[in-house]
């Protein structure tokens, strides 16, 4: 647990759920597991503060418990998921993604879930039905089955699962009712259960859902608030009782390696290429485990079978554009045999080695220029080398080259090897080779993007506290304006109103929205990177190969 | 003396029959009467008229007539001078340091300097600036052009690096490489016919650059060949090796290396579209220090952009 990312974890926190949930989800990050009582000591906040924070961390999947490492009697022990908080980052991403997958219904669906954390189907479907005829005209409204049809497509698509079942209590952890244990702690299991080690993981549930969206005037706002705590109290069952469902992370992530990949296919070779490439990572999407180096092997005559309609092209070009994409320096597809036309599966180690790759590349061309950013490839070419070929292939006058590899070496992007000559390595009887590493350099960049990230999200909180008063004036004009419209006044009134605005404070206004959204954008973009270099150190991890 | 001067004369005649040189062994085989003392003698003195070179080979020492025109450059040159020749001489067309000669010859420095700023007046040595260490001089004969590996070839003139004209050749070659394969995307045939004509092999290019006439010297292939794998190097090219018959045009030994412009596979990543991606001071920026994000002037400035 790095401080960098401690620190974004914190902001996140903060931003989403508040102070108190931030100090106390800081304060697990930091310190590993522990137990109730040593969090209230520890921040010094009050109990029933605590446990509410770690209900909303524990509802949100950032924080797990288990019982604790003393033994059976030993109290349950906390621990917060670094990982799960940072993809609070990625939510509009996720988001996005579901729209452009499932339309607006999908898009709602996802944005419930991600903001509740866990939900039933029934709830979801009935709170996005009522969102949905909110935005639809006069008169229609949204039908429940619709918005069934499009959960039950995104459960199909793994895009969602259910939560794990957390056992009731008074199964294996019997004696010491602990007041800290909340009901149904785990037995002492020593391997965290994922959700895709419950059989039910993606089926869904047999519900009576039947009825249409419910359209609220804005003028119940305050009653719109009993409403929505009174459906959760709602006596209807719906036959889904206990079965809560969350947003699968992982498959997002591995659409977005996928699209990754095909646009970078599209790139380098062309259209047509990368709709091949796409077909064959759909076909086996749901066969191949994520963390596999390629997918499942794939014939030619499938593939042919699977195209898109509209890309009539015949089975020889078929077979033309496969051995240019086996053939191509990149290596995004292989061969593995010759049956059935041909099999094919597409490496999605390397080219996720590729694309981690490109992006150091990228960083180092526009940090240093284009001329370190030849020296860099070409050592992550040529492995070691030493000053004076470094010189030589890259065609760079010596003093140049020499400046440019020192100012790599201070920012740690590249790597000095010594080999001495003699037992006593003096330094005129040493080789010395530079060199890259890329995995290390990966690593190193993906820290940066965290900490670049952190640095976003606070001058944004910097901005909007600077105009704090303009922003409060803005909100009160706003106010005003909407209620003396409700109650039907005068259009010069409304000007009266509107103009209590000067003109330099609009523009500041103007300016303060510019920034906010550059800001916002900002850190969808540099989440781009962390995904691509997570990926990247993710799968070489689990796959020890070096890429 | 006069035996040994008859000696020494006979001696010449036997170097004058066998032009390549003569042992120890052959002078013995001719005057068998001769004292070993005496052969010395006389063979010390042709050496000192600079008649005689005295060489080593595997087998042992060796005299050779020495040419008659060097000879008579090398008159009023003392036995030093001429030592300090041989042995630049020697070096061929590499040339040879100033403390190689005088470990080679034993000699101290100052009589060093004295004799090589003797020769260099009588035009008969040269130095020339080594393009490794600039303040290296290497001594050579005269009339030698000096070897590649101390001028650094086509790339250096003067001892400089080119490097425009270095750049000048890489645009080229892109631009040419680029067009070829827009040509083959633009062509619309089949994929394979289409990357095969995107191809452009290095005597292509080579021709290609040589009608240009941008270059006012000769470059070989294999310059090409440097050029080329800079590009390849910034990311803009790429090669491949294919077997062709020998005697085609271009192969060198059976192969011949084809080179093609290529896309990038992403976009510029995300992290350098932020100012932290590319700030000089991102490693002394923290909240609540003098450089932080809240008062960071490049962020300002980007804001506003």
């Amino acid at each position: 647990m790095t401080a960098q990312e401690v620190r974004l974890c914190g902001l996140l926190l903060q931003e989403h759920f508040g102070d108190v949930v931030e100090k106390v989800g800081t304060h697990l990050l930091r310190n590993g597991a522990q137990h109730l009582r040593a969090i209230v000591q520890e921040t010094g906040t009050p109990m029933d503060l605590v446990k509410k924070s770690l209900c909303v961390l524990i509802q949100h999947g950032a924080c797990a418990f288990s019982s604790g490492r003393k033994g059976p009697g030993s109290p349950v022990e906390y621990q917060a998921s670094f990982e799960r908080i940072l993809r609070i980052l990625r939510y509009p991403r996720y988001i996005y993604t579901a729209k452009t997958l499932y339309g607006d219904t999908g898009e709602l669906i996802i944005e419930e879930l991600l903001q509740r954390g866990h939900m039933t189907m029934s709830s979801t479907v009935k709170t996005v039905a009522d969102r949905l005829t909110l935005n639809m005209e006069e008169g229609h409204s949204m039908e429940y089955s619709e918005v069934s049809n499009t959960f039950s497509k995104l459960v199909e698509t793994h895009f969602l699962q259910r939560c794990p079942p957390v056992e009731v209590a008074g199964k294996a952890v019997s004696a010491t009712p602990d007041p800290a244990t909340t009901p149904g702690a785990p037995a002492n299991n020593t391997t965290p259960s994922t959700p895709e080690s419950f059989a039910d993981c993606y089926k869904v549930p047999h519900v009576t859902l039947i009825g249409r969206g419910k359209r609220r005037n804005s003028s119940e706002d305050g009653e719109d608030q009993r409403n929505a705590k009174r459906a959760k109290e709602d006596p209807e069952t719906h036959g889904d009782e206990g079965i809560y469902w969350q947003v699968n992370f992982e498959r997002f992530h591995l659409h977005f390696r996928d699209q990754a990949i095909i646009s970078a296919v599209a790139n380098k070779l062309d259209q047509t290429s990368s709709e091949i490439v796409r077909t064959m990572l759909r076909m086996s999407e749901v066969t191949t485990p994520p963390i596999a180096t390629c997918t499942q092997a794939l014939s030619a005559n499938e593939i042919f079978r699977s195209l898109p309609p509209n890309y009539n092209i015949s089975r020889p070009i078929l077979d033309q554009y496969l051995t240019l994409l086996v053939d191509d320096p990149m290596e995004f597809v292989g061969k593995s045999g010759d049956s059935g036309g041909g099999m094919y599966v597409v490496n999605l180690h390397r080219a996720l080695a590729n694309l981690a790759r490109a992006t150091l590349e990228s960083v180092v061309q526009e940090r240093f220029g284009s001329r370190s950013a030849r020296i860099f490839r070409l050592l992550l070419r040529k492995r070691h080398l030493e000053q004076k070929q470094v010189e030589d292939f890259a065609m760079i006058p010596a003093k140049e080259a020499k400046d440019m590899l020192y100012t790599l070496l201070s920012e740690n992007l590249v790597q000095l090897q010594e080999i001495p000559k003699t037992p006593d390595h003096a330094p005129s009887r040493t080789f010395y080779l530079y060199t890259v590493n890329q995995l290390p350099t990966a690593r190193m960049l993906l820290q940066n993007c965290f900490k670049t990230v952190a640095n976003l999200i606070e001058r944004r909180l910097f901005e909007t506290k600077e105009s704090k008063r303009l922003l409060e004036k803005s909100q009160r004009i706003e106010a005003i304006l909407a209620s003396l419209q409700a109650s039907g006044a005068e259009p010069e009134q409304l000007t009266e109103v509107e103009e209590m605005i000067t003109p330099p404070e609009k523009q500041q206004l103007e300016s303060l929205r510019h920034h906010i959204n550059k800001l916002d954008s900002a850190e969808n973009q540099v989440d781009e990177t962390i995904f691509l270099l997570e990926s990247y150190i993710k799968s070489t991890a689990t796959n020890k190969v070096i890429g | 003396v006069t035996e040994i001067r008859i000696y020494s004369f006979m001696i010449k005649e036997l170097c004058q029959q066998f032009p390549q040189g003569i042992t120890d062994q052959v002078i013995q085989n001719d005057m068998p009467h001769l004292e070993p003392q005496q052969r010395a003698m006389a063979i010390n003195k042709l050496l000192s008229l600079g008649q005689l070179d005295l060489l080593r080979n595997s087998a042992g020492l060796l005299y050779r007539m020495k040419d008659t025109q060097t000879a008579s450059k090398m008159k009023g040159s003392d036995n030093q001078e001429k030592l300090v020749y041989q042995i630049i001489e020697d070096a061929g067309n590499k040339g040879i340091w100033s403390r190689e000669i005088r470990f080679k010859s034993n000699l101290p420095l100052t009589e060093i300097n004295k004799i090589l700023k003797n020769l260099e007046s009588k035009k008969l040595i040269k130095a020339v600036k080594s393009v490794a260490a600039s303040k290296k001089k290497v001594y050579m004969l005269y009339n030698l052009q000096p070897d590649r590996s101390v001028t650094g070839g086509a790339w250096y003139s003067d001892q400089d690096f080119e490097s425009e004209f270095v750049e000048v050749l890489n645009q080229q070659c892109f631009k040419f490489l680029q067009s070829k394969a827009e040509a083959a995307r633009d062509s619309k045939q089949s994929p394979m016919v289409q990357r095969n004509s995107s191809f452009a092999t290095s005597h292509e290019v080579w021709k290609y650059i040589c009608e240009l006439g941008i270059s006012k010297v000769d470059l070989s292939m294999d310059d090409i060949e440097t050029i080329l794998n800079t590009l390849i190097y910034d990311g803009k090219v790429e090669m491949t090796v294919i077997a062709a018959k020998e005697g085609t045009v271009g192969s060198v030994d059976g192969q011949m290396k084809l080179y093609r412009g290529v896309n990038a596979i992403i976009q510029p990543t995300g992290l350098v579209k932020v100012p932290c991606g590319l700030c000089p001071v991102f490693d002394d920026c923290h909240e609540g220090g003098e450089i932080s994000p809240s008062n960071c002037i490049y962020m300002a400035e980007w804001l506003d952009f």
